[in-house]
């Protein structure tokens, strides 16, 4: 498990997988979406729209899974003073933002014809928004510093101030009563949602991890070489 | 004794600093009253209206006008070596993090707390929730010197990106602003209100010390 920590074990590995993690985004993406547009039902109250979950439900899982994994290698970059961590903070941030934002997009033309409008100040609509400007202020941190040593460990404070949010957007709405359904796949209870819908969902968020994995790995590749060569 | 004598002699160096610069302060608070006239002059006079929005427009200024000054928080005192002897005189980094976030509490945020009773003259509140709106912004203010000194330290090396550290201000005190103003229109649930409130308060002055010692000590290092 070394490729994790180490640029060059990880260069290595990377080398291996990109191919494989390309390939089987490319094959995952068009079942997915093929199951998604046609061979799943439609819903009995939601009619068509209820489609437009399979791209908003894993979009929303892979922006905070973007965020956690940022949080726990800051901690690592921090504590145990491991620099591959800053390069996963420099390159994933956008990845992040762009996830949080079709999640935000997509949820909105789902709400306009279900809800009525496009967007309410709704607690976990609101927190979504927030992570969002979160990862945006990340990314200008990113550009902004001169000196790089400074701006990756002050970066890496800010994203763990900013962890704050996670637990808020994930609980949000439990604690509140909140328009936006609770979730309804949780690993505690038996998930209340028919297996016709379930496969082509966990088909997509597949399908969306393989698409994120592919560009993190070639944008943390393109961060090792820039800091190999002392670009920034 | 010993560390009580260099508190005193901090303290007395932020009043003499603050006494002689003592028009940036008051520019802070005439920029608080004129932003409530445009504010007025653009919903337009209504006594209605005004006194139900009222409480809101005041929060939103107060944060917006104490954020105005955050750029001092620091860099001042960081340019000129200040930081470098209070450090090498025996105070360290978080310290010197805790006593600045008092030191802004009262001689930035104090003369707001003084100016509120007027603005509520202005937009036309009532007696009963001034209290209320009072003691949410003692306790909200002081969250907002926190989050004030570990932005401003954040952004000591940022040459470029002035206003990031007000984005980053606002965006972590949206919770403070949903508390404090929904203690004002839930009065009968002003203990639990105002209780979250001191809990947020508790966390953001652990994070405080820690983290903006961290960059200070890095922006110190690395200058």
């Amino acid at each position: 498990m070394k490729f994790l920590v180490n640029p060059s074990k990880f260069n290595k590995v990377a080398d291996y997988i990109f191919l494989p993690v390309l390939i089987s985004s490319i094959i995952l993406f068009s079942i997915g979406l093929m199951f998604a547009f046609y061979l799943s039902p439609d819903d009995y109250q939601q009619g068509s729209t209820v489609r437009i979950m399979y791209v908003h439900v894993p979009s929303a899982w892979l922006a905070l899974l973007t965020y956690a994994i940022m949080t726990l290698y800051s901690i690592a970059g921090l504590a145990f003073k491991i620099p591959f961590g800053f390069i996963i903070n420099t390159a994933v941030a956008p990845i992040g933002a762009v996830f949080t934002l079709m999640c935000i997009i997509s949820g909105s033309l789902w709400g306009k014809p279900m809800w009525g409008t496009w967007w309410v100040w709704d607690a976990r609509l609101t927190s979504v928004a927030i992570l969002f400007i979160i990862y945006l202020i990340i990314i200008f941190m990113n550009l902004s510093f001169e000196n790089r040593i400074v701006r990756e460990k002050v970066v890496a404070i800010f994203v763990l101030v900013g962890s704050i949010n996670l637990p808020i957007v994930k609980f949000s709405v439990d604690w509140w009563n909140t328009l936006h359904q609770p979730a309804t796949i949780s690993k505690l209870s038996k998930p209340s949602i028919d297996p016709s819908m379930m496969i082509p969902l966990i088909v997509m968020t597949f399908a969306f991890i393989m698409v994120g994995l592919a560009i993190a790995i070639l944008r943390i590749k393109t961060e090792i070489i820039s800091r190999k060569s002392n670009l920034s | 004794m010993m560390i009580l004598n260099k508190i005193i002699s901090f303290y007395y160096r932020e009043y003499k600093l603050n006494l002689s610069g003592f028009q940036d302060i008051l520019t802070n608070i005439i920029f608080f009253f004129v932003s409530i006239f445009i504010f007025i002059f653009s919903i337009g006079p209504d006594k209605e209206t005004i006194s139900s929005i009222g409480i809101g427009i005041v929060w939103t200024l107060l944060l917006l006008s104490s954020t105005l000054s955050l750029r001092k928080f620091y860099q001042d005192d960081f340019e000129n070596g200040n930081l470098l002897i209070m450090h090498l005189n025996g105070l360290s980094f978080g310290f010197i993090a805790i006593l600045k976030t008092f030191s802004h509490f009262i001689f930035v945020q104090i003369p707001f707390l003084l100016s509120i009773p007027i603005a509520c003259i202005l937009l036309n509140i009532a007696n009963d929730e001034l209290i209320y709106l009072f003691s949410s912004f003692a306790i909200g203010s002081f969250i907002l010197s926190c989050l004030g000194s570990i932005s401003s330290s954040m952004n000591l090396m940022n040459q470029r990106n002035f206003l990031l550290g007000s984005v980053i201000v606002m965006i972590f005190s949206v919770p403070i602003i949903i508390f404090s103003v929904g203690i004002v229109s839930l009065e009968e649930n002003f203990n639990s209100l105002i209780s979250i409130l001191f809990g947020i308060l508790l966390i953001v002055f652990a994070i405080n010390p820690w983290a903006s010692g961290l960059c200070l000590k890095l922006s110190l290092e690395n200058n």
